[in-house]
């Protein structure tokens, strides 16, 4: 059927406009929350039912990629600019992904924003959210792909400040907008230089043109064209040196929490170096870049979440941790291990964002995890999930986390195309920490002895169960989605890189030195919180220097706000301002005024009013008059 | 010499009177007592009609003296006579003598040079003293019959004239009322 | 000196010298008189043009500003009359209402 394709993207657009008319102020809230809510979550499973049925028409034409041209942008001299939709295995699988995982937030949305005042634009904005999300897996070309990429940036704006009568949640998507432009500043030149090339946006088509036989490859350096596009993607996905939104943006509700900043919007820049595989394969140098920034990126976040008290700052830290090693993957060439990473973190963490919305509508609003504990006994269902989906993040096998953790630890090992065991040994750090914290924080929020105030600990009660039904699909997928032989599946068109040959007798122990990792790190955290509160105590004094750096998350913000935001407003005050607007703009159009009112005001003495010097002008017209024609007639 | 005087009598009379009228209108401006400059203008006119006469359009030098001396500086004495003006303290000059006088200057070189530069050579043929004129038959025939145009705007001007003294008089009648009752 | 060239002369010369009274003299009765006089050199150099062409187009006109004037000094020294019940004064430089 025709259409599929354009019908999955317009359909939360759909919602969208009539969620955002007519149950809003702008349409005088004509519509109760039973038409929010089948509006806005049926509209999303509709997708999801499409993709399912453009999936099987994949398949049945021999995963041939569909090709649907929706509209016809622009025609410019020779080239055309189409807003045309692409469907094969990889947008299969993100498509998937988006409307599947995007479809259960929405139910738990139902329970978590009941009682909020703004609900119908909460929808609305959400199902905004997709449609341009969709519009950036499906797109076929780079330009497409960009309209989607800014519109979730926009999406993105609108929801972490939904509470934005509160300043500073309007702070924070600020701040998550404007670092996300300063990396599309480095997406549009790849862009520019991709089309100076190859002569098209479309982006099987410039795969194809870098894939030619022969090696006939456009004249431009493909390296160059991916750091610029990497840098787009580190904006996007919150990379160093663009992560510090991702924290802040912490401000939304967990919902939103759950599906932009985990599962869907993050990995936009995955997908997107995922999806131009075709020149990262020629572009040796800029691999090597994304690997190291993705592997720094981990290990850095990692240590942050260490000590974080905030239950969101935590699992924020978390997934720009998780977002580095799958740059790592891609970095060393494991594209389709990276994609698969991204699966199983959409499952798991989800599912710990959806639980920790849980918790905190449980305890009427607490965040802090040292306000927290003995939570187990209280909300049983959202502990059990939050257990399975800690377990799957921390790589016990044979939960999902651990076989896509595994398989990027190795190809970070063994790779032929850029492994090298620093590159291990710092992933493997970084997942013995992450094994840490995620059990730091199950143990401080549900176990232990409770540090809750009195009137919070009355009004524990466990979440209704259009939120916790989501919880429970969220964590039986993490529990086997690792199952899924998402790398094998998308082997066709992403290939496995070829690992080095002596390497191979390592595959074994590295498995096992992986599990040994995860198990190590939650008995240790399980021995350090779980017995005496003054050990950590102990242990916080003794490096005392060290947790006030990682508290203050390597002060990066004070240092932007020192050595960028300081000048840039110094120079906008001063130069553009001050000298630029005032006395230059303002000083010339006064200027040019005062001039004119002067000279008025001079000629006017002319006006005397005293007829005597009339008529002394009058003779001296005459005389001029007479002597210029007596020169010239 | 009476006889060279005699036979060039048009053109040493033309002299006498010419002269005449510049001292007078040169008197005009030196002259304290407004009344003693209407004199002074009054006597311009009278020998400027007596340069018409000797040019030969002697309708014109009575037309000068009729509507000029008698009507217009019959009508300007009168005024003087009726508002009494004695200048005897007030100052005669305004603040623009000194600029005046050179504008003057100038104005008389640029018009005297231009004019020079103008006129075709002198001795024009047939311009000269012995011209006879023309009579009034010539001139009244010619101004009803080739510039009746020229006859009938004038009509019109008079009439806006009439129209505006009315107007002058209603304002001046406001003016006294306003004063009288303000 | 040809007469034409010396009845312009005269013509010039009076027309200059009732421009220079106006500029010069502060009563405004002698103003209106000035006035006059440049009028009466204007008819004077229109009548020698006049007579030297043989024409009547220069008497015609002649004709047609005595009427003028006779006219406009009807309608000027009642004007002059007005002002002067007002302000007191014949002084010109006293009359500066329309300054600036």
């Amino acid at each position: 059927m025709t259409g599929t394709l354009t019908l999955i993207v317009l359909l939360p657009l759909l919602g969208f406009l009539l969620n955002g008319v007519l149950a809003t102020q702008l349409g005088g809230n004509r519509v109760g929350k039973r038409f929010v809510t089948v509006v806005g979550c049926g509209l999303p499973l509709a997708s999801f039912a499409l993709v399912l049925q453009a999936l099987a028409q994949l398949q049945s034409g021999d995963w041939k990629p569909l090709v649907e041209v929706a509209y016809r942008w622009a025609l410019i001299g020779d080239s055309r600019f189409e807003i045309a939709f692409y469907f094969d295995r990889l947008t299969a699988v993100m498509a998937l992904i988006v409307t599947g995982v995007g479809s259960v937030i929405h139910i738990y949305s139902v329970g978590y924003m009941a009682h909020d005042k703004s609900f119908g634009r909460f929808f609305a904005y959400l199902n905004l959210f997709l449609f341009f999300m969709l519009l950036l897996v499906l797109g076929r070309s780079l330009l497409v792909l960009f309209v989607g990429w800014e519109g979730v940036g926009l999406a993105s704006y609108l929801l972490i400040g939904f509470w934005f009568d509160d300043l500073a949640n309007a702070r924070a998507g600020k701040k998550a907008f404007i670092t996300n432009r300063i990396g599309d500043a480095g997406f549009l030149l790849g862009m520019f230089l991709l089309y100076h090339a190859v002569g098209t946006l479309d982006m099987d088509r410039i795969n194809a043109a870098f894939n030619t036989a022969g090696g006939a490859v456009p004249a431009v350096s493909a390296s160059l064209v991916g750091i610029l596009l990497f840098i787009g993607a580190s904006g996007k996905s919150a990379q160093i040196p663009l992560h510090v939104w991702l924290p802040d943006a912490m401000a939304g509700p967990t919902p939103v929490s759950a599906l932009i900043h985990a599962a869907t919007m993050v990995t936009a820049g995955v997908y997107l170096v995922a999806r131009m595989s075709g020149v990262y394969l020629h572009a040796p140098e800029a691999s090597a870049v994304i690997a190291i920034v993705g592997v720094s990126t981990a290990f850095l976040a990692a240590t942050v979440a260490l000590v974080q008290n905030d239950i969101k700052k935590v699992l924020a830290y978390s997934t720009v941790s998780q977002l580095g090693f799958m740059f790592l993957a891609l970095g060393v060439g494991a594209y389709g291990v990276a994609i698969f990473h991204v699966m199983t973190h959409a499952f798991f963490k989800a599912c710990l964002f959806l639980g920790a919305g849980s918790v905190i509508h449980a305890l009427g609003g607490e965040q802090d995890l040292r306000k927290m504990g003995g939570l187990a006994r209280r909300v049983p269902v959202t502990f059990t999930t939050f257990a399975i989906a800690t377990a799957a993040i921390a790589g016990i096998p044979p939960l999902a986390g651990f076989f896509s953790k595994d398989e990027i630890l190795w190809y970070a090992f063994a790779s032929s195309r850029g492994g090298s065991v620093l590159l291990w040994g710092v992933a493997a750090a970084t997942a013995l920490m992450t094994a840490f914290y995620m059990t730091r924080l199950l143990w401080l929020a549900f176990l232990g002895t409770s540090r809750m105030t009195p009137e919070v600990e009355h009004h524990v009660h466990e979440s209704p169960w259009s939120m916790t039904g989501v919880l429970v699909l969220l964590a039986g997928l993490s529990a086997v989605g690792g199952f899924i032989a998402l790398p094998h599946f998308l082997e066709p068109l992403l290939p496995l890189p070829a690992v080095n040959e002596h390497l191979h007798a390592f595959e074994t122990p590295l498995l096992v030195v992986s599990v040994v990792l995860a198990a190590s790190g939650v008995a240790l955290a399980a021995w350090l919180f779980g017995g005496d509160p003054a050990r950590p105590a102990a242990l916080r004094e003794r490096f005392a220097t060290a947790h006030r750096w990682l508290s203050g998350k390597y002060f990066v913000d004070e240092l932007y706000e020192r050595v960028i935001g300081r000048p840039l407003v110094w120079v906008s005050d001063r130069v553009f301002l001050r000298l630029g607007d005032r006395a230059l703009l303002d000083g010339t159009l006064d200027g040019l005024a005062a001039l004119g009112q002067r000279s008025a005001g001079w000629l006017a003495r002319v006006q005397t009013g005293q007829l005597h010097l009339y008529a002394g002008l009058v003779l001296a017209g005459i005389v001029g008059a007479l002597i210029w024609s007596w020169r010239h007639v | 010499m009476i006889d060279t005087l005699l036979r060039h009598l048009d053109s040493v009379l033309l002299l006498v009177f010419g002269v005449s009228a510049l001292g007078c209108a040169a008197l005009m401006l030196v002259a304290r007592q407004p009344m003693r400059v209407a004199m002074a203008l009054i006597a311009t006119m009278a020998l400027l009609g007596a340069i018409y006469g000797l040019l030969g359009v002697h309708f014109i030098a009575a037309f000068q003296v009729l509507i000029y001396v008698g009507a217009v500086m019959v009508f300007m004495v009168f005024t003087i006579m009726l508002l009494e003006v004695r200048e005897d303290s007030a100052p005669r000059y305004s603040k623009l003598l000194l600029p005046g006088l050179a504008g003057f200057v100038l104005l008389l070189g640029a018009l005297g040079i231009s004019v020079w530069h103008a006129l075709p050579a002198a001795g024009a043929p047939a311009a000269g003293a012995a011209t006879p004129g023309f009579g009034i038959s010539t001139f009244a025939a010619s101004f009803v019959g080739e510039y009746w145009l020229h006859f009938e705007l004038t009509t019109v001007l008079l009439l806006a004239a009439v129209v505006a003294a009315l107007a002058v008089i209603r304002i001046s009648r406001r003016a006294g009322d306003r004063q009288h009752h303000g | 000196m040809d007469k034409t060239q010396l009845l312009l002369g005269l013509a010039l010369a009076l027309f200059a010298l009732g421009l220079l009274g106006v500029i010069v003299r502060r009563n405004v009765l002698v103003m209106l008189m000035c006035m006059e006089l440049m009028l009466n050199g204007v008819n004077l150099s229109l009548v020698t043009f006049s007579q030297q062409a043989g024409t009547t187009a220069g008497a015609v006109l002649v004709f047609l500003i005595f009427v003028v004037a006779t006219v406009e000094i009807a309608l000027a020294i009642p004007i002059v009359l007005l002002l002067v019940r007002d302000k007191r004064t014949l002084d010109l430089g006293a009359y500066s209402d329309l300054k600036g």
